[in-house]
């Protein structure tokens, strides 16, 4: 088999872009200040959940108003692990992080993917508010509002303790953990959607007759991206904690599961890389917003008004678009 | 303060801890050092004396050595949207009226004018632990002042720890954040008085006005003040009254403005007596929703912040003879009259500044910057130039201070300030378009009397709840 035959996974301007990226977010550390380092590093978790969201939302067609549930399971089960039986390695947490949300998932999806449109949103939207609620209420097991502690882990199979200065720590060793799982989650997803996996999910999306009609098991294949979405956001969750030293119901609200909603919209959800833009661009709005003015949902809101009135295919979208014009390539509906 | 009332039995000198002493309620409240309404001498005192004069605080001793002019950023974090506005706001205004007076004396030291980044506590904890560190990381800030909720200072104070940033609290002041979340702390100090107190005074207050009470309902905000307001309430009143007995719980979620179900619940469970901790834009709503349904006249209420929000955000239509609650911190008519001419002078000048009267924040947040400025003055004077902040912490630490609330002192060993607490009941006056203390009956109490003394062993679920539970004499 000539490989001029085979369709190639990746185009030549993604591998010459990926490594930019790859070569920047490697740099950051070495060139940033602490801070500038930490933001990115929370934006590159949020881009985690942004991309298995994403695998609902762009390429099986199911918008999802609960995800802060999975985010907050992989959260939570890290501050339990800390809180009954004091296990400090950050490998523990990210697989308890992972089994545990993918098993919410996994119950939440068998009620969720029987629906789709409004009412699958509605559900998925309904059940996390189960989840939050009984944070907030089970205040002996979860700190009720006040939250969990989270110190910071040991890394590597507790190889690497953490330093005498937590933010140097968060700011190079954690960092570098984070951008290795970061770098796994998305080679993960891209394997997934260009699977026939992927493929299926997709004519699921675009027309959800004919793809049964080819033999395609719509609801067992949405199911199984439910369940993918889940941990891939349960594994943002559990890296989130220790960058913020504690987990609060707050991130089960639904206001959190539309933050996740924001990344991807913000970024643009037709393309790969646009929820990763947008989780990375939005957290850097929220912290400016929120340091500059006290009306900063007001700026949040405007942007977001802004953002469907002129980029409705998000930043990434908007960007790819300019690229095909300025190739003189005919644009994509 | 500074009384000296002994409490020992020849049962504790023996070490018999089991037998709890009884005594009535006379002897306890002579013992506690406990004072009705000899803080207001007669009507006349609701109005700020018109000598009160406005003066400005005297310049501290001549600074030694080379003082940089830099500013000295401070980051003030407080609720500027949302229901807990209400006493959010007045923290900013105390902390700025704080600020413009220092710089107009050319600021710290004579040289470093205060500069003030806000942010708004409403974003949530997750956003406020971000935003504190970006103030220190990406701002610089030389302090960390403000905060409310006591639901954000155990989630902010170890983080300021971790960012080795001087801070103040200004509020937040649950027994939780140096007992549990920054148990050795070094950098994170508070400077209104402990949480435990505020539920121990609604307890004294409302046994005192009402001894026969027995049957009690409580209504509080579900988060970590509601449960210590809740707590302390009950071991107080074990000790106060004996035989009570809860008959009704709510716990309404903090930033709730619909009250109607905890109400209609807490009447139809006919209780003596209903215990409330619901503050800020939450409490207003619920007075109001209250009224409609008569609650007033089928009950007692105690309260802890009744009178928490800035004192205009309460109407004419507040009800009378409750217990309202100030945090056990401050109300801007006590200490009265010309009784502690620093607090008439707070008061008026607060008043010129922002056309307003202040609450305990304000208070709070004022009291805060001063409490830098004198240990900055203090440390330069030993050491010269611009203190470092090891030097600064160093004259913080039980430091002494004359706000004006009264004497505020900052313990050592946890970095939580003292001062004498205060509460009373409701009454509307003609002088004022907001309810007032009704002052023939302000209740004030030495705060040694209803706190764990340092070196006190920590329990469950506060030292102070231990403490009480372990020493206090029972009324018979």
């Amino acid at each position: 088999m000539t490989p001029a035959i085979r369709p190639r996974l990746l185009s030549r301007l993604e591998v010459g872009g990926g490594l930019l990226v790859a070569v920047a977010l490697l740099a950051v550390p070495l060139v940033a200040a602490p801070f500038q380092t930490i933001t990115v590093c929370y934006g590159l978790v949020f881009a985690i959940a942004a991309l298995g969201f994403n695998l609902l939302l762009g390429y099986t067609g199911l918008l999802s108003f609960g995800h802060s549930a999975y985010f907050g399971v992989g959260a939570y089960v890290t501050a339990e692990l800390v809180k009954y039986l004091g296990w400090t390695s950050m490998e523990a947490y990210v697989v308890a992080g992972i089994v545990a949300s993918a098993l919410v998932a996994a119950l939440f999806g068998i009620v969720c993917v029987r629906y789709t449109r409004i009412f699958f949103g509605i559900l998925t939207l309904a059940l996390s508010q189960v989840l939050w609620s009984l944070a907030l209420k089970l205040f002996w097991v979860t700190g009720g509002s006040d939250g969990l502690r989270v110190p910071t882990p040991t890394l590597l199979f507790g190889t690497l303790a953490p330093t005498k200065d937590k933010m140097d720590f968060l700011a190079y060793h954690y960092y570098y953990y984070v951008l290795v799982l970061f770098a796994a989650a998305v080679a993960v997803m891209w394997l997934i959607v260009h699977s026939p996996f992927g493929k299926a999910l997709q004519a699921i999306r675009d027309n959800e007759t004919r793809a049964e009609f080819v033999g395609v098991q719509v609801r067992k294949y949405r199911w199984i991206a439910f369940v993918v979405s889940g941990a891939f956001t349960g594994l943002a969750g559990t890296l989130w904690v220790p960058l913020n030293g504690l987990t609060t119901p707050d991130i089960l609200y639904w206001q959190f599961s539309g933050r996740i909603v924001f990344f991807v919209v913000l970024g643009g959800f037709r393309t790969f890389w646009g929820p990763i833009v947008g989780a990375l661009a939005y957290n850097y709005l929220e912290t400016y917003a929120v340091g500059f003015t006290v009306y900063w949902q007001l700026v949040l809101g405007l942007v977001l008004v802004l953002l469907v009135l002129t980029l409705p295919q998000g930043l990434a979208g908007a960007v790819e678009a300019l690229s095909r014009r300025l190739r003189g390539a005919p644009a994509v509906a | 303060m500074l009384a000296h009332h002994s409490f020992t039995t020849t049962a504790e000198l023996k070490g018999e801890h089991h037998m709890v002493p009884e005594v009535s309620r006379r002897q306890f409240m002579e013992r506690f050092g406990i004072t009705i309404g000899a803080l207001g001498a007669g009507a006349s005192s609701l109005l700020l004396p018109g000598t009160a004069q406005a003066q400005t605080p005297a310049p501290g001793p001549k600074p030694k050595g080379n003082i940089p002019d830099k500013p000295y950023k401070t980051g003030h974090m407080t609720f500027f949207t949302g229901p807990a506005a209400v006493l959010g706001e007045p923290s900013y205004k105390g902390h700025m009226l704080a600020a413009e007076e220092i710089n107009a004396q050319g600021g710290l030291l004579g040289k470093r004018k205060i500069e003030t980044l806000k942010a708004d506590e409403a974003a949530g904890t997750d956003a406020n632990v971000k935003e504190l560190r970006r103030m220190k990381l990406s701002e610089n800030i030389d302090c960390f002042t403000g905060v409310i909720s006591s639901g954000n200072t155990p989630a902010l104070g170890p983080v300021a720890e971790e960012l080795k940033v001087l801070t103040l609290f200004d509020d937040g002041c649950t027994d939780f954040l140096f007992e549990k979340a920054v148990p050795n702390p070094h950098y994170v100090f508070r400077v209104t008085n402990i949480q435990s107190a505020d539920g121990i005074m609604a307890a004294l207050a409302a046994s005192t006005a009402w001894p026969k009470i027995t049957k009690i309902a409580h209504i509080h905000p579900d988060y970590s003040y509601g449960r210590n307001a809740f707590d302390h309430f009950n071991i107080a009143m074990k000790k106060l009254s004996g035989n009570i007995e809860v008959v009704s719980e709510a716990w309404p979620k903090l930033g709730t403005t619909e009250f109607t179900a905890h109400i209609t619940k807490t009447i139809s469970a006919k209780p003596d007596l209903l215990f409330c901790s619901v503050w800020g834009g939450d409490y207003v709503a619920l007075y109001k929703q209250a009224l409609k349904y008569d609650l007033y006249k089928k009950m007692k209420v105690a309260t802890t912040l009744a009178f928490g929000v800035a004192p205009h955000a309460l109407g004419k239509d507040h009800p009378e003879g409750i217990v309202a609650g100030v945090h056990a911190n401050y109300h801007f008519l006590y200490p009265a009259g010309n009784k502690w001419p620093l607090n008439a002078q707070f008061v008026k000048k607060y008043y010129e500044r922002w056309k307003e009267y202040p609450n305990f924040e304000a208070e709070g947040a004022y009291t805060s910057l001063y409490m830098l400025k004198m240990p900055v003055e203090n440390a330069n004077h030993l050491v010269g130039g611009w203190p470092e902040d090891d030097a600064i912490i160093a004259m913080l630490e039980g430091l002494m201070y004359e706000s004006p609330a009264g004497y505020v002192y900052i313990r050592p060993d946890n970095h939580q300030g003292y001062k004498d607490a205060i509460t009373g009941f409701a009454m509307q006056s003609k002088d004022y378009p907001f309810p007032i203390h009704d002052p023939k009956r302000v209740i004030t109490v030495p705060i040694r009397s209803i706190t764990a003394p340092p070196g006190y062993a920590k329990g469950e679920p506060t030292t102070t709840y231990k403490w009480i539970d372990e020493t206090w004499p029972r009324v018979s």
